[in-house]
Parts: C-alpha cells; sequence; structure tokens
C-alpha cells in the first residue's frame, strides 16, 4: 500500500491529465463522427474553464453547479457560431474554427474580468479523481449509445455522403449543430475540470496548439471506435512521462514514435476492421495446415 | 547506459521509501531545459551546478554534499506540476528550485506549499507569486521594486516632463511590466502623452512610433522583450524620433544589441545585477562561470547561483536528522534567516504581506542596479 500512495503522490496530476485528455479526445470525436473537421474544442475547452473557474473564485459556487456553468457556456456558444460557420465544409470549416478559436483566445487576452495575459491564479483544488472517472464513464457510455441510435447513424451518413443522407430525409443542418454543440459541451467540461487541479490557466492554454493536441490524440488512436481517442490521448499523454530518462531526446523520440505510428498506420492504432481481418487470416493459415 | 541505471536506481529508492543516503542533501532542480523558455532555464540550471560544485569542492555543506536532482519543466504548467511531485514524493528532494516561469509556479507552488516543501523561484518576477504560501521563495528582484528607481533616475538625469508608453498587451511578464511604470508614473506625478500597444511577433511598430512622435514627449517608456524592444528603438531612430527610451527587465538581454546596435544610445534599465559589479562575489562568479561554460554570464545564471549559495547557507544552520519532514519544515524556518553577499550583492528575504488572513511567502529584499546603454553596451549608471 505504501508503494501505492507513493506512486498516486507523485503520479495523480498525470492520471488526471490522461482522464481530461480522453474527453477532449472524444469531444473531437463526436464533431468528426459528423464528418466536421472542427479547431475550435480547444477554444471550447478555454470558454468552460474560465466560466467555471470565475464560478468559484468570485461567486464561490458549489464545485458540480460551477462544472455545470463550464459545460453550458460553450454550449450557447458553440449555438451561436455553429448556425453560420456549419455551413462551410472541409478544409473551410476548419478554416472558420480555427479563426473563431484565435478571436477567443485574443478575447480572453484583452477582457479585464479574465486577468488578460496574466491568466486566473489561485483556483481553488476541487477536481478528484472521482469527478474525472464518473464523467468520463457517463462521456464514454452515452456517446455509445448515441453511437448505435437514430442520431449516431444520423451523424455517420452525413459524413459518409451528406447530399444522400439529405434525400433519405436527414436534416442536416441540425444534426451538424448538435454534433458541434455536443462536442462543445464535452470540452468545456474538460476544461473546467483540468482548471480545478492545475491552479491556474491563461490564455495561451486554449490556443492552435492544444486544438491540433487534441486533433493528434484523436486521429493517433483512430476515428473508427470509442476506444481510439481515448488510447491516444493516453499514449500521448504518458509517453512523454515514461521518457523521462531520455532527457533532452525524449522529445525528439517522442515526434519519432508519432511519425513511425501515422506512416504504418494511416487508420490510428485502434481500428477494430483491421483486428478482425488478422484474426480472420490467422484462423484461415491455421486451417490450412495440413 | 550510465544514466539510465542511475535514474533506476533513484526510482527504485524512491519506490522503497528509502531516505536519502547519509551524506547526501538532495535538491531539486526543476526548470524549462527545452522549448521557448529554455533561452532563461538552460543559463539558471548553469548557475545551479556551478554554485553545487563549488560548494561541494570546499567539502559540502557541513561535510555533506550537495546532489542536484535535475528535471525538466518545459515551461508548461502541466508539466511542472508533475515534476514537481515526482521530485517530491519519488526523489524525496529536501527543496525545490524553479520553475522558470511565473506561470509554472502559479501551477506548481500550491502543490510544494500543501506538501511542506519549499519551492524557491529565481526568475519567477510576477505579482502574487508569494501569496501561494509560506514555503513558496523568491530571490528574483519585482518590477515593483525595479522600475521606481529606473524611473526617478532616468527623469532625473534628462529632467523628463512627460513620457509616452509602448508595451505587448498579450504577454505576462510585459503585461505585468506595464502596470508597475503605470503606478510608477501615476505615484511620481509624471504626465503621460500616449499609451500604444503590440503584440508579440510583431515587427513593424511605426504606426505606434508615428502617434507617440505627434505627442512630443521628452522620454519612451518601454515594457518588451529584447527581440521587439529592439526594433522599436532602431524604427523610433528612423522616425526622427531621438529621445531616450527608459525599458523594464525585458531589456537586460544581449539579443538588444544584435538588431539596434548603437540606435539605444541613452537608454535606462534596472536590473538586479551588473555583470562589471565590483564586489568580489560576482568577479569570481562571472570569471568561473565562463571558464565552465565559455559564455557570459547572465542575470539569470547570477540569480540561481546566489540562490544555491543561500540555500546552502540555510542548510549550514540546519542539522540533518534524516526524518525528512522534520528536516524540510526546519529548511523552511532556517531560510528567512539567511542574508548573504553574493553576485547580486547584498540579499536578504522579506515576508510578503499575508493574503486572505494566511501566511505569505518571501520576497528578495534588494536594491537594483540601473544601467544606462553607452557604445552598444550596458554600463552601470553612477550618476554622471
Amino acid at each position: 500500500m505504501a508503494a501505492f500512495a507513493d506512486f498516486w503522490a507523485t503520479y495523480s496530476t498525470l492520471v488526471y491529465s490522461v482522464g481530461i485528455h480522453a474527453l477532449l479526445a472524444l469531444s473531437l470525436w463526436l464533431t468528426l463522427s459528423c464528418g466536421l473537421l472542427s479547431l475550435a474544442n480547444a477554444a471550447f475547452m478555454g470558454i468552460g474553464a474560465y466560466t467555471a473557474a470565475l464560478l468559484t473564485l468570485n461567486l464561490h459556487w458549489p464545485f458540480p453547479a460551477a462544472l455545470l456553468g463550464g459545460a453550458v457556456a460553450p454550449a450557447v456558444v458553440a449555438l451561436i457560431i455553429g448556425a453560420p460557420t456549419l455551413r462551410l465544409s472541409g478544409v473551410y470549416l476548419a478554416m472558420a474554427t480555427l479563426a473563431f478559436g484565435e478571436v477567443t483566445r485574443i478575447l480572453i487576452l484583452n477582457l479585464q474580468i479574465t486577468g488578460g495575459p496574466e491568466g486566473l491564479n489561485g483556483i481553488p483544488l476541487l477536481t478528484t479523481g472521482w469527478y474525472i472517472v464518473v464523467i468520463l464513464a457517463v462521456a464514454g457510455y452515452g456517446l455509445a449509445r448515441i453511437r448505435r441510435s437514430r442520431l449516431g447513424r444520423a451523424f455517420e451518413a452525413i459524413r459518409e455522403d451528406e447530399v444522400a443522407a439529405r434525400l433519405m430525409g436527414i436534416n442536416v443542418e441540425s444534426h451538424k449543430l448538435a454534433a458541434f454543440t455536443l462536442g462543445a459541451v464535452l470540452a468545456g467540461v474538460a476544461g473546467a475540470l483540468n482548471a480545478h487541479f492545475t491552479f491556474f490557466i491563461s490564455p495561451r492554454e486554449y490556443g492552435f496548439e492544444n486544438a491540433v493536441d487534441i486533433l493528434t490524440m484523436t486521429i493517433l488512436g483512430g476515428t473508427t471506435s470509442l476506444i481510439g481517442p481515448v488510447l491516444g490521448a493516453s499514449i500521448l499523454t504518458l509517453l512523454p512521462e515514461l521518457m523521462r530518462f531520455l532527457h533532452a531526446y525524449r522529445l525528439a523520440v517522442n515526434g519519432l514514435i508519432l511519425v513511425v505510428v501515422v506512416l504504418f498506420l494511416p487508420t490510428g492504432l485502434w481500428d477494430a476492421r483491421r483486428f478482425r481481418q488478422l484474426l480472420k487470416n490467422r484462423r484461415a493459415r491455421k486451417g490450412g495446415q495440413p | 547506459m550510465n544514466r539510465v541505471s542511475k535514474h533506476f536506481s533513484l526510482a527504485l529508492a524512491g519506490l522503497l521509501a528509502v531516505t536519502a543516503v547519509a551524506g547526501d542533501l538532495k535538491i531539486g532542480v526543476a526548470e524549462a531545459l527545452t522549448g521557448g523558455a529554455a533561452q532563461y532555464g538552460v543559463p539558471i540550471r548553469n548557475g545551479f551546478q556551478l554554485a553545487a560544485d563549488e560548494i561541494n569542492a570546499k567539502g559540502g555543506v557541513n561535510g555533506n554534499k550537495l546532489v542536484l536532482v535535475i528535471e525538466d519543466e518545459q515551461g508548461k504548467k502541466e508539466e511542472a506540476i508533475n515534476v514537481f511531485k515526482k521530485l517530491i514524493f519519488q526523489d524525496k528532494v529536501l527543496m525545490i528550485f524553479g520553475p522558470t516561469l511565473s506561470n509554472s509556479m502559479f501551477a506548481a507552488g500550491p502543490v510544494a506549499n500543501a506538501a511542506k516543501v519549499v519551492a524557491f523561484g529565481t526568475s519567477n518576477t510576477a505579482n502574487g507569486i508569494t501569496e501561494v504560501g509560506p514555503y513558496v521563495f523568491r530571490n528574483s528582484v519585482m518590477e515593483s521594486d525595479v522600475l521606481p528607481v529606473t524611473v526617478s533616475t532616468a527623469v532625473k538625469h534628462y529632467k523628463i516632463k512627460k513620457v509616452a508608453v509602448i508595451y505587448g498587451n498579450d504577454d505576462a511578464f510585459t503585461k505585468s511590466g506595464y502596470d508597475v511604470f503605470k503606478k510608477v508614473l501615476e505615484d511620481q506625478k509624471i504626465p503621460v502623452t500616449t499609451t500604444e500597444t503590440y503584440v508579440k511577433g510583431d515587427v513593424d511598430f511605426k504606426a505606434q512610433l508615428t502617434k507617440i512622435k505627434a505627442t512630443n514627449p521628452d522620454a519612451i517608456i518601454c515594457s518588451g522583450l529584447a527581440e521587439e524592444a529592439a526594433n522599436i528603438i532602431v524604427q523610433a531612430r528612423g522616425l526622427g524620433l531621438k529621445v531616450p527610451f527608459i525599458g523594464g527587465n525585458g531589456f537586460n538581454s544581449p539579443k538588444m544589441f544584435e538588431v539596434s546596435k548603437t540606435a539605444g544610445e541613452g537608454t535606462f534599465v534596472g536590473s538586479p545585477w551588473a555583470n562589471t559589479n565590483p564586489n568580489a562575489a560576482n568577479q569570481h562568479f562571472v570569471a568561473a562561470y565562463k571558464a565552465k561554460y565559455g559564455s557570459d554570464p547572465n542575470q539569470f545564471a547570477a540569480q540561481a547561483y546566489d540562490a544555491m549559495t543561500i540555500a546552502a547557507a540555510a542548510l549550514k544552520t540546519v542539522k540533518i536528522t534524516g526524518n525528512l519532514p522534520a528536516d524540510r519544515q526546519a529548511l523552511q524556518e532556517a531560510l528567512p534567516k539567511v542574508s548573504i553577499t553574493g553576485a547580486t550583492g547584498p540579499f536578504k528575504f522579506r515576508q510578503a504581506a499575508p493574503k486572505d488572513g494566511k501566511p505569505s511567502g518571501y520576497d528578495a529584499d534588494q536594491k537594483p542596479f540601473i544601467y544606462v546603454i553607452r557604445d552598444g553596451k550596458f554600463v552601470l549608471f553612477t550618476g554622471k
């Protein structure tokens, strides 16, 4: 037990980060599942983080209520900006959401209430492991259910062929808006949780770099199932820490591993179809032997 | 693979909860050694290493050797927290130096404070750092201690009546520098003709400078990092603005002269450290640093060097019992009593004002040096 207590004291923040990144990767997975390449999720994370932090810092709201605030605020913003921008698709949508992310960052940078470039500090430590576990479990279960529901099938149809989906009677606009907004809610909650165990937030944490990080986690893990994004987030969070003994070389090795994965596993690490194929091949080979 | 095995044995020692080998004083160093903040983190680490090597060469502290456990925190807040926890709970260090950036200290400081381990920043100048708690120390001098002296010296020298201000408004460092300048100008009742802003990465400042020129100030106050500040000075001269500049801490870099050459003549800058300061400790430090690393030290290396000296002076008065929490506590109590004369001159701590009734940590109580730029060099201002 002493060994575990030691381990937990040292690595609890790292484990929390894995959970937060998994939530973020899932939030992007949801928008991607509807065929939307959005780079706005880092900004939604920031909106959630700032909203929740301001609620606990200034208004002393209880943590669950602040978390709710951190979920609702990005949802409202997503509904407002989603209506016009979701008419775009592909790289144009990526550009528009990227611009939205920058606007959000610069807004936070210049507002008085957010502390400007100096950020907010002294945020109370309220996130515990249970919050992350429960929220991640609920999100995972919810997404798994959505995937097999009418809504999820509609998302998939829109991703595969928007015109065909429209002809089949799916309301493409409202479904896209739903995926975008639900993704924003997940990202916002992740931001709110993150703010309450790192004591400090500043605008630069929610910029372009983080948008790309979230995208990398999701793509590296694979988008064909829910396991992929969680796996990608875990690996990208743990890898740099595991390679701490490499000192100055660890970031280079980290990058190298990513390049190798992308080159040899273009559909991501977790691809259920590939596993099934592998299994089939093996069985076939076994059967073929005399 | 000596490094790997060393690391492995450290981890093993941590897992088995074995206290440090008697005779070794383990001290954590968490600095940004990669990434954008490495330009500060690397000289800081060098300063620590130089000081620790010298102390060990002289037989250590009361016969115990200083062992540095150095970790890279990349200038990121999550990394800073992870590294702090690793140093505190796994490597079981007596105290931690770092992290490099103020933002990282805001995130990692509370971790150390909750674990009752000293976190000693050598480069964190932001306001409110030491309000985290009584286990947070720093020997970096705050801008609010440096800038009033810089401004009043320059005002007296140039007989300044009114000034224009330009600053970077998207960077924590330059923005907080501006806030201090603003307060200093109000306190010293110097009218501001106009306040202009720019963002990091800008290269063209002519629009702002033209506006400033139209208001005809006696001097320009600039809170910016060296890269931008050098460009601002060059472009001001290009527009025919001949008035002197007054700079914040960001000016304290050799990079100033790579771009501005001699355009910055007459600029006033305040710094906690002067490379030409003739005191014996500083002369020794400058020579030893150059001999070991082959380059001139900067302010950050000097402050790190002094911080290690301060910690060693405190450790000298502590009786190491091998009971880690007690030793950490004794160190925290011994540190505020230290007063030394180091590379940055005479130094002692000053407890920060308590916040919300909770005790605060300790800030540096030190006088800054005022420099003026002459012939493309920082020259100590002596009143002439």
